[in-house]
């Protein structure tokens, strides 16, 4: 049995601990936290807004040089921090080894020097703003970090709750992070990295965990903070919003899904390299993403769309061995046999209706007629409907406009600028490919806001 | 109604099902009617049929009856099960509180009286294993409050076979009477009339609530009873059945083996109940079962459950967990068998420990859940 402890404080807390309720997907983990009492995240707080101080003087191209330090050790198969988090998130998480060998290579690459500098680059034209008056558009502005950022994080991805302090170290701010039960490994491993490589900024972090929902602990942090970033869903947003303080900023990343549309204009590689193509972005994160797709409409006569479900179940078969599924609850296995049960009822009673599956539960496709997008019960559960006119997609999808997050979009030809423009009115916030659709590049509008910018206030000096 | 094929069938099973739920049925027997069942399902339920061909089952012949196709409750938010030939005598419809506002699953019931006849013997060996008629209280409102609710009808059923004068319904679509119920209790109080409360948990946590509110408590009368159905949860509030039956045993005065949870659901017209009662009447107290977990429920001998494997849906052996899958010969007209969510186990003499929904799925962050998006306006 291995021993986590869940948690990264400026001072090492005395306790008690607690085990964390796994569930049952984690595997071969006893992780521990810490009782939130108001002492420890007082002290914690206290600690880091004094951090505060020493951060914003650092210049932030030495808060780059130290975050792609660290971010090299993750990237490093050698390094023994890399070695650590491939033997701890598997069991955390019930992800495959493949899977989070897979992810920590592509986050790591977001946090090198040159996906940071791009996007310092692209938002703030620079790190300049950040540390003094600039003119730009014709006045001065200086950019104006957090005192103190709180995160709460959601456990679906592993990489994301770090590009989420390292956004916030990049404008200088400290962070106090609240982990997931779902994934409470990989920020305590980057901060006790970065406490190691750089021990001013390693000052600046401080995670830890405690069950969603223990208002007293919460209630501390919102009182000490004046930035609050969200990850979850509808329940963890929607608790905290109504006990924001006039003055704190709030930053959502609430429950989010995308979707895939093929159209009938040039493919790279044609139809079938399409449905290879989305079947690697079904199968990534095991499709619990918010850049997950839950349904493809492919354009045309109806055997487009049969050919191109029939290629992307080939495609989810050949990713079994390769890429292979994670564990999953019983809860989530009965969820996919119920939606494969009444799908293939269906089927049986519509032959507008087709099932494709893998073995066990390991991936699904129903390929079906749809007025509307269904969400998918994930774990690998993707539904095809087949479309006479792309033109009719963005009105459809418009009802889920608060939840559409990405679209992949392929055979747009000429037609493509108009239904992309169409899709963000419908509330996309990028329309990409498949290849990238499980991986915004750094400086993306993560759920339509840029994701520096959002965490950061403006002063103006005036002549 | 079904048709003439149907109703034969019907006639014999109603008469398997008057010999009362605790006349035992051996495997030859039941995996006959079952067989029968099975056929005619394949034979008038075109996508049951189809359902079945995929599994290598073309008629009544299966390896054992824990391989009969076992349709998911799922299905019937989007088919309509019923024997072609057939006429639908009620509809009952899920809740659909679990999944929010999307389609409710709905259970074209073609015999009634199959349904009369396999509720009335169930509870009566449940409920009443002896003693004299009892005053029925509902929490439930009437079925003509509710008409496609089963539970609502299956109360409302037994009320009219079983109970004694001077019981009633205290309920209705805007709520519970709770100054009717306490009345009706008081009166039997008084009288000395035992009763039995009939009602769901949630139901029932929403009244022991107001009771505590009010700081009031009553001793039932020697011989009263309950039954509660249902998930544990009152509004908002979710409360372990230990937990309820001690607050039963608080508010009302009510013994444990007293308390029987019954367990059903639409897409299936049997039932199982808490054997607590009946192993008490019959000199078999608890014993050494564990007090914390999930307490035996018993069936009739036409209602037989398995485990299956969540991964493969494979039938597990008795005493290993998974998703319960239940076969009722009183589904004649619709499915013979039923795959669920819920999660326990099966014990060697076929009774059903059950869990409650499957569980162990943290929520999964920003990625959405179905009840979600199909909620948004």
């Amino acid at each position: 049995m291995t021993r986590f402890d869940a948690f990264h404080l400026p001072t090492p807390p005395r306790g008690p601990f607690h085990a964390l309720r796994e569930g049952d997907r984690a595997g071969d983990l006893e992780v521990r936290w810490p009782e939130p009492t108001p002492e420890l995240l007082r002290g914690a707080t206290d600690r880091l807004l004094a951090a505060g101080e020493a951060l914003r003087q650092r210049p932030v191209t030495s808060i780059v040089e130290a975050t792609d330090r660290v971010a090299a050790r993750f990237a490093d198969p050698a390094d023994p921090l890399r070695r650590e988090a491939e033997a701890l998130l598997p069991a955390a998480t019930g992800y495959h080894p493949a899977m989070i060998a897979l992810v920590l290579d592509r986050m790591a690459a977001d946090w090198r020097a040159p996906a940071l500098s791009r996007v310092l680059d692209a938002e703030l034209g620079g790190t300049a703003v950040l540390e003094a008056f600039v003119a730009t558009g014709g006045r001065l502005t200086t950019a104006v970090p957090p005192r103190l950022a709180f995160h709460v994080f959601s456990g679906n991805v592993p990489g994301v709750a770090v590009t989420s302090l390292v956004r916030a170290l990049l404008v200088r701010a400290p962070s106090f992070g609240k982990l997931a039960a779902g994934e409470p490994v990989l920020p305590v491993l980057f901060a006790r990295a970065l406490a190691a490589e750089d021990p001013e900024l390693g000052a600046a972090v401080a995670v830890t965990y405690w069950p969603g929902g223990s208002a007293a602990a919460e209630d501390a942090l919102l009182a000490a903070a004046d930035t609050v970033i969200v990850y979850g869903g509808e329940g963890p947003v929607n608790a905290l919003r109504p006990r924001i303080a006039t003055g704190t900023r709030l930053v959502e990343h609430g429950p989010r899904l995308s979707v895939g549309a093929v159209g009938v204009g040039p493919i790279e590689g044609g139809l079938e390299a399409a449905a290879g193509r989305a079947a690697r972005a079904v199968a990534t994160f095991d499709q619990q993403g918010c850049v997950s797709p839950h349904a493809i409409w492919v354009e045309g006569p109806d055997d487009r769309a049969i050919a191109f479900a029939e290629a992307l179940a080939g495609a989810l078969r050949t990713l079994e061995d390769e890429l292979p599924r994670g564990r999953i609850a019983a809860a989530e296995a009965s969820q996919i046999q119920q939606e494969r049960g009444a799908a293939e009822m269906r089927a049986h009673a519509d032959p507008r209706t087709r099932l494709w599956t893998g073995a066990g539960t390991a991936w699904t496709v129903v390929l079906e007629p749809a007025e509307r997008l269904r969400p998918s019960c994930l774990n690998r559960f993707v539904r095809v409907h087949p479309i006479a006119d792309l033109a009719a997609l963005p009105d459809l999808l418009a009802p889920a406009r608060a939840h559409l997050q990405s679209v992949a979009l392929e055979g747009g030809g000429d037609r493509d600028p108009v239904i992309a423009r169409r899709l963000a009115l419908a509330g996309a916030s990028r329309i990409t490919t498949f290849d990238r659709l499980p991986w915004p590049p750094p400086h993306a509008h993560h759920d339509g806001a840029p994701p520096l910018r959002e965490l950061i206030r403006w002063t103006d000096r005036e002549p | 109604m079904l048709d003439h094929e149907g109703r034969a069938l019907a006639a014999e099973l109603s008469e398997l099902f008057a010999r009362g739920a605790t006349a035992p049925l051996d495997d030859d027997a039941f995996a006959r009617h079952a067989g029968r069942v099975l056929d005619y399902a394949i034979r008038h339920v075109p996508a049951y049929a189809g359902y079945c061909r995929a599994r290598g089952v073309e008629g009544g012949d299966v390896a054992g009856w824990q391989h009969i196709p076992a349709v998911p409750t799922a299905a019937f938010k989007e088919l309509r099960l019923l024997a072609a030939g057939a006429t639908a005598e009620a509809v009952f419809r899920t809740s659909g509180t679990t999944r929010g506002p999307e389609r409710r699953g709905e259970h074209h019931v073609a015999s009634l009286a199959l349904y009369r006849a396999s509720l009335r013997s169930t509870f009566r060996a449940a409920l009443l294993p002896e003693g004299p008629a009892l005053r029925f209280v509902s929490l439930m409102p009437a079925p003509a409050e509710l008409p496609d609710s089963s539970l609502a009808w299956m109360i409302g059923d037994v009320m009219e076979a079983f109970g004694a004068p001077g019981g009633g319904v205290f309920a209705d679509t805007r709520g519970l009477d709770g100054k009717g119920l306490a009345g009706a209790i008081d009166a039997a109080i008084a009288d000395d009339a035992p009763v039995l409360l009939l009602g769901t948990s949630a139901a029932f946590i929403h009244w022991l609530d107001d009771l505590a509110a009010d700081g009031r408590r009553f001793r039932l009368p020697e011989g009263s009873r309950l039954m509660d159905t249902g998930g544990f949860k009152g509004k908002g509030r979710s409360v372990p059945p230990g937990e309820l039956r001690a607050a039963y045993g608080d508010r009302l005065g009510l013994r444990a083996h007293a308390c029987v949870n019954e367990y059903g659901m639409t897409e299936m017209l049997s039932q199982r109940y808490d054997t607590a009662l009946r192993d008490h009447h019959a000199g078999h107290p608890a014993g050494d079962r564990d007090p914390s977990g999930p307490r035996p429920k018993f069936g009739p001998p036409w209602l037989r459950s398995v485990a299956a494997d969540p991964e493969t849906l494979a039938p597990l052996p008795p005493g290993q967990p998974g998703l319960l899958r239940h076969v009722d010969l009183a589904n004649l007209g619709s499915v013979p068998a039923i795959q669920t969510e819920d999660f326990g186990r099966v014990d060697e003499r076929g009774r059903a420990y059950v869990e409650g929904r499957a569980t162990g799925a943290q929520p999964r962050g920003c990625s959405i859940a179905m009840d979600l998006l199909l909620g948004a306006p």
